[in-house]
């Protein structure tokens, strides 16, 4: 008798967890139902890229997504590269970028029938910085070309303290590590022990909390928990970089597939930083807007 | 109902049968076909993998691969020297064992023969929730609260941990030796023997232990974010797959060979050590392997709290320098890793993943080996 | 004697053992009370005037005549701080260049941190980013902001031979015998009084929209995203995994193909996360071209392949634990063997089926690495169903909570600014994950004790 009772339950159980089953299908094909007739003036922009000019995207399509309720603005942030690679594959809009295109990177995407064009946003430089308890304020760039080599491992080398270096640099793929290994690397190869980071904030935050440590950073990333270093005598500041004083500066960018239709979502997008607005969101995050040089 | 109908209703004609065959052959057919989705997917990772990780053998030979530890993936020229990563992901598995086996396999020891039926069941859902608590968080914690701790007063925590072991092991190895020194004397001089020889060695022990805590102390930690941090993470997270496997394994040894040596007259310690394990061996390796095989293919914790240089450390058991794995290089290396050019940069993170996924397979195999046979030990032995 | 030794080994060995579970509870403990402290913090903490005046705002929330009576309230506290500062810096104008020259860093730094700490001075144009229109929220943070108002920190770096040590240095200092004097005593004294701190309870983190990337707000997107995957993933494995189980368990009898069917599914289980990453990857979206780029979809299948082999086994054992009584009694009654499983074998496993799939549930809500490459993004607004067609919103790319909770950790600008989101974030995930595991130990508590009758 109790098998059968238990069949029973078991069975009921079975139909709970089926009707539960049927009926969250059912919602969500319900969901879909509705929305047949709304589709127009919504629009998708899907931005990939550098995770330097990635707070820029955010903010820029933060402020666009609250003009124009139906724009859909995705953001990655996944490495230069990785925009690059999106763009030409036509799976991103706008491709963030902290370096220029490569050449192979230009010759695939025509290739491809895709033509990238540059939208300049804004200007960054690349600012060293160490732990603000240390006394070293300046370096050249050739000590920290040897800082990042190894052939300088001691703080007591460059007029600090008798402390082993902590190397960090950001990781491989970023464009914010391309730039600094062409203007201060020079083709050199970093050190073994040179640890490598996914961002900026996670290398600020790895030098505020370490004494010896050595890294370096996109502008809008300075704050007071960190020390910028004078770079051959000249502190990275707004000025300086747009100046074209601060050696180690580069332009940020982000590419569209031809030049964007005028009018369209991507086009306001693409000159949000020409406008006060855009200039003002750049200033407030820490960059260089293009008009102040 | 008259009895020809009912006939007609019991029996199924030629065709009629034929045809029912046919839609259970066809139905049968169907399952088939879905069930070997599975291989299907296994078989095409292996493809996908080996397709995308071929041209990267092809380009830049596995001799550079295997052979060097000169990492600069983006370099002019680039160099694709693996060496050190895969080193990193070794070393890391390596401390993540040393951490998670002892502990895990005493666990399950403790679990199966020694705690009482109810505080079992409350252990049980503690070794559930630490199997189930995501990657990311773990990953968040070693990062965002064990990194900065380790880095203030990790001396501080491996001295202690020196003590925590230390105390025990040198209570136990002075109660060894005495009992053994003592056994071999005469009756008479027992008690002041005893306190004889207790002092001296407890005074060294006491001695070594505190001048290699205050050493260990002293130890100035440069980054939390190391092969330290990972490996004690990982061997948390491996914790749960090893006591649960391992459990199993003690479990299936049957009673009576428990109940046997009880009758011999064995203590506790000695039957699970001298017999359960013994007949579980088989089974608490595939433990360890289950958990090797989860400490290698973890992703987030070694990418957020390993440093990720791609070195081998200086010398090489050093637990507390910065290092780099597998996983974390495809994780963090892929954005860069533009497959339109056709790099060899995109191919070598699939030649990485491949040696990934053979290494989870050899493992998995080894381990499904073992199983088999722990399973035949253990039946052969008490039937 | 020997028997003595014996003994103390044995008792040690004991030991050993609870020692090592109790070392288990501790790291558990470790692990989970920070998240689970500070998680909680982000839903319930100690909210300013400007956590309120932003919740008006932005969200339309809470009583509009109490709020701004609040607000005017915390303007009167504060309007002396603007007063001494206006005073000072008329008077500096009169001043020389010299005074002048000393006094306008300190003052501009000064008037950062209060900006920081108490929002835009009110006869400032409103800046662009809601991050600077706002003051500290919390007052938790806003401490912190008060310190650096009241203290500067600066770092003796008197002996050259070690890292300078650091030394907080009143502000006071800086205008010391100037108008401005009185003005730190007075903020530290009327701290609450300009910001108004109140216990708040903020449930709505979990369904509100992040503002200014996640600066304020919510987690809405991330954690819609993280439910639509894990369900996704959910309806793509059960079916699959069921059939194949039953197919095993019922159909196949030991074969060689069968064994290399399970062998396969065991891989399978074993492959680490981000090779099906890759997988997804490679084979969804560069061959298959199911979307261009990352989707929900996507995101879906690959997680579907992970939990895939889970499924299957614990499908497995479901099945087998059916008693063989059920099966023989349906066949001799004249059932087909399809029609056995479907009305006897799987109604019967079926509680168990749905434990393990709930298990797995959690393992595919927690998995990060799969959905790197094929559906994360960092920003991105919360899928909409209603919006679009059912199938297009599942071409999209969405945020989801594990991916989200790493990109804040390590890649957002303001880590430390917001780290009461990211332990909100960490904790509604686990949370997440642990009410799924419960659910599932408590269907499997029932199905034990049914079981045993």
């Amino acid at each position: 008798m109790k098998k059968i009772s238990t069949a029973e339950r078991s069975v009921t159980i079975a139909r709970l967890g089926a009707s539960l089953l049927v009926a969250g299908l059912a919602v969500a094909c319900l969901w879909g139902v509705p929305g047949q007739a709304v589709a127009q003036g919504a629009a998708t922009i899907v931005i990939d890229g550098s995770t330097t000019v990635g707070p820029i995207a955010k903010a820029f399509a933060e402020y666009y997504m609250s003009l124009h309720s139906g724009v859909n603005i995705t953001v990655s942030e996944s490495g230069s590269g990785n925009g690059a690679k999106s763009l030409i594959n036509g799976t991103c809009t706008i491709a963030d970028m902290s370096r220029f295109m490569k050449k192979k990177e230009f010759a695939a995407a025509v290739e491809k029938g895709v033509t990238p064009v540059a939208h300049v946003v804004a200007m960054d430089g690349i600012a060293m910085i160490v732990h603000p308890s240390n006394p070293v304020k300046e370096l050249t760039v050739d000590q920290a070309r040897d800082i990042y080599t190894g052939r300088i491992a001691n703080w007591r080398d460059v007029g600090g303290p008798n402390r082993k270096i902590v190397v960090i640099s950001r990781d491989t793929n970023s464009g914010t590590y391309e730039t600094f290994d062409k203007l201060v690397m020079k083709k050199e190869r970093m050190g073994n022990a040179t640890e490598y980071l996914g961002s900026n904030g996670a290398i600020r935050q790895r030098v505020q909390s370490t004494q010896a440590a050595i890294g370096y950073v996109g502008l809008g990333f300075i704050d007071r928990t960190v020390k910028a270093l004078l770079v051959d005598g000249v502190l990275p500041t707004r000025n300086t970089v747009a100046s074209g004083q601060y050696p180690i500066a580069r332009p940020l960018f982000m590419f569209t597939n031809g030049y964007p239709k005028l009018g369209s979502h991507v086009h306001a997008f693409v000159t949000l930083h020409l406008g006060p607005k855009g200039q003002e969101i750049i200033d407030a995050i820490g960059f260089v807007p293009v008009t102040s040089y | 109902m008259s009895p020809r109908a009912l006939r007609s209703e019991l029996l199924l004609s030629g065709r009629a049968s034929r045809s029912n065959r046919l839609v259970a052959l066809a139905g049968q057919g169907t399952l088939l076909l879905i069930t070997s989705c599975s291989a299907i997917v296994v078989l095409f990772l292996f493809y996908f993998i080996f397709k995308d990780a071929l041209p990267f053998f092809q380009l830049r030979g596995i001799a550079e691969f295997l052979g060097s530890t000169r990492w600069y993936p983006s370099g002019h020229p680039p160099e694709f020297g693996s060496l050190a990563i895969f080193f990193g992901t070794g070393l890391v598995t390596l401390g993540a064992v040393l951490f998670a086996v002892p502990l895990g396999v005493s666990a399950a020891v403790c679990l199966s023969d020694i705690l009482p039926f109810t505080l079992r069941q409350a252990v049980k859902p503690m070794i559930e929730m630490l199997a189930a608590i995501p990657s990311v968080a773990y990953g968040f914690f070693a990062l965002v609260v064990f990194a900065p701790f380790l880095q203030d007063s990790g001396g501080a925590l491996l001295s202690v941990v020196i003590w925590v072991i230390g105390i025990p092991a040198s209570v136990l190895a002075m109660v060894v030796t005495n009992g053994w020194i003592v056994s071999r004397l005469g009756m008479e001089a027992r008690p002041i023997m005893r306190l004889l020889i207790m002092m001296p060695f407890g005074v060294t022990a006491i001695w070594v232990l505190y001048h290699l805590s205050a050493s260990l102390a002293e130890l100035e930690i440069s980054s939390g974010t190391n092969a330290l941090n990972v490996s004690i993470i990982l061997g948390i997270m491996a914790l749960p797959t090893v006591v649960s496997v391992s459990e199993d394994a003690l479990q299936a040894v049957g009673r009576q060979l428990r109940e046997g040596s009880y009758a011999l007259g064995a203590t506790r310690a000695e039957t699970i050590l001298k017999v359960v394990i013994p007949a579980a061996d088989r089974g608490i390796l595939a433990a360890i392997i289950l958990g090797i095989m989860r400490v290698i293919g973890e992703t987030m914790v070694v990418w957020m709290a390993s440093g990720n240089a791609a070195q081998i450390p200086e010398p090489w058991f050093n637990f507390l320098q910065p290092i780099r794995t597998l996983t974390a290089t495809i994780a963090g290396d892929m954005g860069e890793a533009d497959h339109v050019t056709g790099s060899a940069r995109y191919h070598v993170l699939f030649a990485m993943a491949f040696s990934l996924l053979v290494i989870s397979f050899t493992c998995n195999l080894a381990s499904e080996w073992f199983v088999r046979r722990a399973g035949h030990k253990s039946s052969g032995r008490c039937p | 004697m020997k028997l003595h030794m014996r003994k103390i080994l044995d008792k040690s060995f004991s030991g050993l053992g609870f020692l090592s579970i109790s070392l288990m509870a501790a790291s558990l403990l470790v692990i989970l009370t920070p998240i689970f402290v500070k998680g909680f913090g982000a839903f319930v903490f100690q909210g300013t005037v400007e956590f309120r005046r932003l919740q008006l705002e932005k969200f339309e929330r809470g009583n509009r005549a109490d709020i701004e009576r609040e607000v005017a309230a915390a303007l009167r506290a504060r309007q002396p701080v603007y007063d001494m500062i206006a005073v000072f810096e008329e008077r500096l104008q009169s001043q020389g260049f010299l005074e002048r020259n000393q006094h306008s860093e300190p003052l501009g730094e000064l008037k950062d941190a209060l900006r920081e700490l108490l929002g835009p001075f009110p006869d400032e144009p409103v800046p662009i980013m809601p991050r600077d229109q706002y003051g500290q929220t919390r007052w938790d943070r806003a401490q912190e902001k008060i310190a650096h108002v009241l203290y500067r920190v600066e770092y003796d770096h008197s002996d050259p031979a070690r890292m300078g040590t650091e030394v907080l240095i009143p502000r006071e200092e800086d205008f010391r015998d100037t108008s401005l004097e009185p003005l730190f005593r007075y903020v530290e004294e009327n701290a609450e009084k300009m910001l108004l701190p109140r216990l708040t309870v903020y449930p709505r983190f979990l369904t509100d929209k992040p503002i200014d990337s996640h600066f304020f707000g919510g987690i809405w997107p991330e954690v819609l995203g993280t439910l639509c995957l894990t369900l996704g993933a959910m309806l793509c494995a059960l079916p699959m995994g069921v059939i194949s189980a039953i197919y095993l368990v019922e159909y196949a009898g030991e074969s060689q193909l069968t064994s290399f069917l399970r062998t396969c599914v065991s891989t399978l289980a074993g492959v680490p996360s981000i090779v099906f990453g890759l997988f997804g990857l490679a084979f969804f979206i560069n061959t298959l071209h199911i979307t261009h780029g990352k989707s929900l979809l996507v995101g879906c299948l690959t997680l579907a392949l992970l939990i895939l082999p889970t499924i299957i086994r614990v499908s497995e054992e479901a099945i087998q634990s059916v008693s063989p009584a059920y099966k023989e009694a349906a066949l001799s009654l004249g059932a087909s063997r399809w029609r056995t499983v479907v009305t006897v074998i799987l109604p019967a496993s079926l509680p168990g089926i749905l434990t393990g799939s709930v298990i797995s549930m959690g393992r595919a809500a927690g998995e990060t690495a799969p959905i790197i490459f094929t559906a994360a993004v960092s920003v991105g607004k919360a899928l909409d169903f209603a919006k679009l067609q059912f199938w297009q919103t599942c071409l999209e790319a969405t945020p989801a909570l594990p991916w989200n909770i790493y990109n804040l950790a390590t890649e957002h600008e303001a880590v430390d600014e917001i780290r009461h989101v990211q332990f909100g974030m960490v904790f509604t995930l686990i949370v997440l994950v642990l009410v799924l595991n419960a659910a599932a130990i408590l269907m499997r508590a029932r199905i034990a004790k049914k079981l045993k009758g």
